[in-house]
């Protein structure tokens, strides 16, 4: 227990966790736009099917997952302040004057990789008003209702759609999406360096691949607010309904 | 051989707990001159005027002893890449720029005046293991270790540290994590160092901590500053050892 | 006081074995009980305390730099030679001795250099199982190169940072017993470090070494500390030239502060000009900058053979890509068709003197020659030159803004070496009981010249293979008396310390605000003019009765026109350079005196009068084959010259040829 511990407690095994909830809440966000991405089809079934499908598909277990799904986010925040404001504060007491600067090369120092407190608070606040809207008020489990094969299931697609009627609505969530993109950006890559997992020769192309991996789960997730705003549905599927 | 002209804003600190502040000063000097020396000749003014030199460390000018230090212009060892600030060239810096002058800043670096920080935070990190437990006397044949070049040269890159500070100081977050990490990867990757691979893991990066250095944010900076360019391939080394040594491998 | 070299009996390659049989031993519970301190954690401080750590001595270790691991050995770039023969290219022991001796124009005892080499494998042995990255080819056995002359390729290298690789591996022993100790609590033996600490004086009870006097550099306290014996490990006193490749903090204040409690300095006259070193260019310069020797490998020496081309150069009309093949003089292969541009440091660095004053010069001031690399970059590839010399390619493109691969390196001698230190015996002691002397420090094996990838060896078999068993059998022997910091001989000598540096405060606060006053440093750099041009690369009779004349008088100036910063009690640099300078003012003198005595050429030592109807060094063996050990006086009393012979058995006397 006592090397639990030490690991956990030490500079490092804080940036192991960070990692491992980092890549724990990509793949809630990978499964969460694959849902999204249900409702490009313009069926409200779809979205709704996959909504109700996971309470069902998860049984029992739904609630736990929920709850770790809670925890993960909570512990990536968690230690984010401490890191960034406690321990970061305490290891230089006595600022520099003059605005530090990067030497460039092989440095990540710029946007990305100097303001993840920022873009992660902005996605935590984030998070926290998206969850209340759709998983806590009790407005949305009354108001937003529909029959899918007989039982009654949450509509969201309906909630979507009114949600995005109104622009500025959409463009709050656009934006959101690039920070998150932003916060991508320098993540993947740093969760990786955080667990040792990194060669001089692989550099280079991790560094790449959070990129990649940062503009394809932004764009996907940014899609569907100007999708929605726009109703491309109904103009791309014109007529299949 | 042109002169050049520059404004300096220089942070003055009469000591450890002395309140500091930025003094300017006015210099020509030889564009040929390095940064130091052009510190050496504004002292030499200021001595003139009956004035108190700026404290600075140096020692062998030219790269490798790790004495010399600080911030110009919001960056480590001055804007080149891979330079220490003892072989920075003035010619680097336009005619009647401001360049501005602060220590290396670090909780674990206290100044001790000026210019001037104490380090030894890492030769106290260096006595955890920071060596391979060898007594001085009668040893195998230098060549029954037999060493691939490749290997062996990586471990030359990570050794070539030289301790100054610049990753610190440079690190927004203070972290001294590619000091430990160039010397665990130097002393992992030869197996005269194996044996005590994992010990020396964890008692490095305990000590690092207990000096008060911060975490690793991944950034990177310390590479671009590091006066040798060492890669941060070192910091991934280490963390890589950390969790191994913490689950009992590297024994 | 003793001045007997105490060379064991027997056959030259049985002496070290013979004195090993014959040593005393100090008891394991014995050695728990001896504090032995040392000064200077260079490769020989930093090998002798680890080692002495590791075999059961309370070892206090003391630099005057925040670190030990910044000691100015770090700044070795070539090599380090020792007899491995893995090339089996025909070295040997013997091979390497031979060389040592007469590199050093046989001006060094035969048993302590013959010592050098029978140890100089060990040390690769050791310092390989420390884990030192030593280069290797792709077998994975370590590589060798020829270096500074030698017809065999037994010097070992990590790229061009040798000297950091081998301080950073005794750096890291020396560690290891720092922690040993911090971790073992009072009674455990090991090494305690004192960082920030300069000697400032040598204690003495009835003749014998007892301790020292320290400056501690960030309060500006005076401090005693005690010992069974001294070791002084503080390298040469190469910055009485003021510019030197010599780090800016390098000093001969510790053994000159010695020497004035009754140390005898050996053979001061004897320096190393390095031939290969980035020129000066301008009156601000702080240091210069040496480029390794091993670039002479693969780089040819050369200087237009006009001088209406020379001067084109110089004034910026043409530059090297200019002068065509036919009109370049490589001098050095033309003078030397067998060693060619690998000639020793000595004979490059006369010569490219010479060149110069030949008004061949290629550089602005007229005083460089170009080592050029164009045929072998094309021979070779680029990728092999990178391979072998790109880090010091960088740097000299760093320093002087060119590149190398391109256009030739300038290059022009600098002073980097005192073969000359405080006389040691065979077992590396002074002639005062209980004070040591290692590496550069000491005089004692390389003559008048030292050959490259010798130093490193010199300073490790110093502290790793030699104190260990000659200061155990010193302590067995002598059973010196245990003293603590309350005898009387130390507040004397602390009052003697203070009363000497409030002396130098008193012309500096007397200067306050003089504008007539002098900074420390323009008094310095107008010793090291004096030194350089009057007791340098050559050197004449009249040039160091000049420097004699001239010397006192600067020392004059430093003693009533000095400026100071007033504050004694916290860190200030200048106060540190004052204390230094004042010693080099007076050391300074006994280099030009023990040149000008010394009526012969040897090595670094070239008297103008004293050559050979080609140009070259000229020995008086008759007269001069012996070592010259300075005694202090007194302040005002001239130095006594006590000589002491070296007797050759083994090796036959001839006059140097690399023809």
């Amino acid at each position: 227990m006592s090397a639990l511990k030490k690991i956990l407690f030490s500079s490092i095994g804080k940036k192991y966790i960070m990692a491992i909830s980092g890549f724990g809440l990509i793949g809630f966000l990978v499964t969460h736009v694959a849902g999204n991405l249900t409702l490009l089809s313009g069926n409200p079934d779809h979205i709704n099917a996959y909504a109700a499908g996971l309470k069902t598909t998860l049984g029992p277990l739904f609630y736990p997952a929920e709850f770790a799904l809670v925890g993960l986010f909570l512990l990536h925040i968690f230690l984010a302040i401490y890191i960034n404001v406690v321990e970061k504060k305490a290891a230089r007491p006595d600022r520099y004057r003059k605005p530090q600067k990067g030497k460039g090369g092989p440095s990540k120092f710029g946007i990305a990789g100097s303001n993840m407190i920022i873009t992660g608070g902005l996605l935590g606040f984030f998070v926290v008003l998206h969850v209340w809207q759709i998983r806590l008020s009790s407005e949305f489990g009354s108001k937003y209702t529909t029959m899918l094969n007989g039982k009654e299931v949450a509509d969201i697609y309906r909630y979507c759609v009114e949600l995005f009627a109104s622009p500025l609505t959409t463009a709050f969530y656009v934006g959101v999406m690039v920070f998150l993109g932003i916060h991508l950006r320098h993540g993947f890559w740093s969760a990786i360096q955080s667990l040792g997992a990194m060669k001089p020769e692989w550099s280079k192309a991790i560094y790449g691949l959070g990129l990649v991996i940062a503009i394809v789960l932004a764009t996907a997730f940014l899609i569907l607010p100007i999708y929605m705003h726009f109703d491309l549905a109904s103009k791309l599927f014109a007529g299949s309904h | 051989m042109a002169n050049k002209n520059f404004k300096l804003e220089v942070w003055r600190q009469d000591g450890p707990n002395a309140q500091g502040n930025f003094e300017s000063f006015d210099i020509e000097i030889n564009e040929h001159a390095s940064f130091l020396e052009m510190l050496d000749h504004l002292n030499e003014q200021i001595m003139n005027e009956g004035g108190r030199p700026i404290e600075f460390d140096s020692d062998c000018r030219e790269g490798i002893c790790g004495s010399c230090g600080c911030v110009v212009n919001g960056a480590a060892h001055g804007p080149e890449r891979e330079t220490a600030v003892c072989q920075l060239h003035m010619r680097t810096f336009q005619n009647g720029e401001t360049i501005t002058i602060e220590p290396f800043r670090a909780k674990a670096f206290p100044i001790v005046r000026d210019l001037v920080v104490d380090r030894e935070a890492f030769d106290r990190i260096q006595e955890k293991g920071g060596y391979v437990s060898v007594n001085t006397g009668p040893k195998p044949d230098a060549n029954s270790i037999k060493i691939g070049k490749e290997r062996s040269d990586e471990a030359f890159d990570a050794a070539t540290c030289i301790g100054c500070g610049a990753c610190v100081a440079a690190c927004p977050n203070a972290s001294a994590s590619l000091f430990v990490g160039a010397r665990l990867k130097h002393f992992g990757l030869m197996p005269q160092g194996a044996p005590e691979r994992g010990r020396r893991t964890l008692r490095m990066v305990h000590q690092m901590d207990d000096e008060g250095f911060g975490p690793c944010s991944n950034i990177g900076e310390c590479e671009a500053a590091c006066p040798k360019g060492i890669s941060i391939s070192a910091i991934a080394h280490m963390k890589r050892d950390f969790l191994f040594a913490n689950l009992g491998f590297h024994k | 006081m003793t001045f007997q070299s105490g060379i064991p009996d027997g056959p030259l390659k049985e002496k070290w074995d013979v004195f090993k049989a014959k040593m005393k031993l100090v008891s394991p519970a014995n050695k728990k009980k001896k504090r032995i301190i040392v000064v200077g954690t260079g490769l020989a401080g930093a090998s002798a305390a680890a080692t002495l750590g590791e075999l059961g001595y309370h070892v206090d270790a003391f630099t005057i730099l925040d670190s030990p691991r910044r000691s100015h050995s770090i700044a070795a770039q070539g090599g380090i030679n020792s007899t491995k023969n893995y090339p089996y290219d025909g070295d040997s022991v013997w091979r390497l001795f031979y060389d040592t001796i007469k590199g050093g124009d046989y001006r060094s005892r035969e048993a302590n250099t013959y010592r050098l080499a029978q140890l100089s494998a060990n040390i690769i042995d050791q310092a390989v199982a420390q884990g030192v990255p030593f280069a290797r080819e792709y077998g994975g056995e370590l590589a060798n190169r020829s270096f500074g002359g030698a017809q065999v390729s037994r010097t070992f290298y990590a790229k061009g940072q040798t000297g950091q690789q081998l301080l950073l591996g005794a750096y890291s022993a020396l560690m290891r017993q720092v922690d040993a100790k911090k971790s073992g609590g009072d009674g455990i033996p090991g090494v305690t470090m004192y960082t920030r600490r300069e000697m400032l004086d040598l204690v003495l009870v009835d003749g014998v070494a007892k301790g020292i006097i320290v400056r501690n550099l960030i309060t500006g306290e005076i401090e005693r500390y005690a010992g069974d014996a001294v070791l002084l490990c503080t390298g040469g006193y190469g910055r009485a030239y003021f510019l030197s490749t010599n780090a800016f903090n390098s000093n001969g204040t510790a053994a000159w502060r010695a020497h004035k409690r009754g140390a005898y300095f050996a053979n001061p006259c004897y320096v190393q000009i390095h031939p290969t070193c980035i020129p000066a260019s301008g009156d601000y310069q702080s240091k210069l900058t040496l480029m390794s020797e091993s670039l002479r490998n693969d780089g040819r020496v050369w200087v237009p053979k006009s001088s209406e081309d020379a001067k084109a150069i110089q004034t910026g009309k043409k530059t090297a890509v200019d002068i065509k093949e036919a009109d370049r003089d490589y001098y050095l292969e033309r003078r030397y068709p067998s060693f060619g541009n690998l000639v020793p440091r000595d004979v490059a660095s006369r010569n490219a003197k010479n060149m110069c004053d030949k008004n061949l010069g290629v550089n602005p001031t007229g005083r460089a020659v170009y080592l050029d690399f164009e045929r072998e970059i094309k021979a070779q590839g680029y990728e092999t030159i990178k391979d072998k010399y790109g880090n010091l390619f960088d740097m000299y493109k760093k320093i002087a803004g060119d590149d190398p691969y391109k256009t030739p390196m300038k290059i022009y001698p600098a002073v980097h070496y005192t073969m000359g230190g405080l006389w040691v015996d065979y077992s590396l002691m002074s002639n005062i009981p209980g004070l040591f002397v290692l590496g550069e420090a000491n005089f004692s094996d390389h003559g008048a010249n030292r050959l490259g990838a010798s130093a490193l060896m010199q300073g490790l078999a110093d502290g790793y293979f030699v104190i260990p068993h000659t200061l155990g059998n010193y302590l067995a022997t002598e059973k010196p008396e245990k003293v603590d910091t309350q005898h009387p001989a130390f507040q004397s000598a602390e009052d003697d310390t203070k009363e000497y540096f409030q002396s130098i405060m008193d012309v500096a606060s007397k200067n306050k605000s003089n504008k007539e006053g002098r900074t420390v440093i323009d008094i310095y750099r107008e010793l090291g003019h004096v030194m350089y041009n009057d007791v340098g690369v050559s050197r004449t009779k009249e040039g160091l009765e000049h420097a004699l004349e001239k010397i006192p008088k600067i020392r004059e100036s430093f003693w009533s026109d000095l400026k100071l910063p007033g504050e004694t009690n916290t860190f200030s640099k200048y106060i540190e350079v004052a204390g230094r300078t004042a010693d080099f003012l007076e050391l300074a003198e006994l280099m030009a005196r023990d040149a000008l005595e010394r009526e012969e050429s040897a090595g670094g030592h070239f008297r103008e009068e004293y050559q050979t109807d080609e140009g070259e060094a000229k020995r008086v063996d008759e007269d001069f084959s012996y070592v010259a050990a300075w005694e202090w006086k007194g302040a005002n009393e001239p130095h006594v010259l006590n000589k002491e012979n070296l007797v050759f058995e083994n090796v036959q006397l001839t006059q140097r040829s690399y023809k």
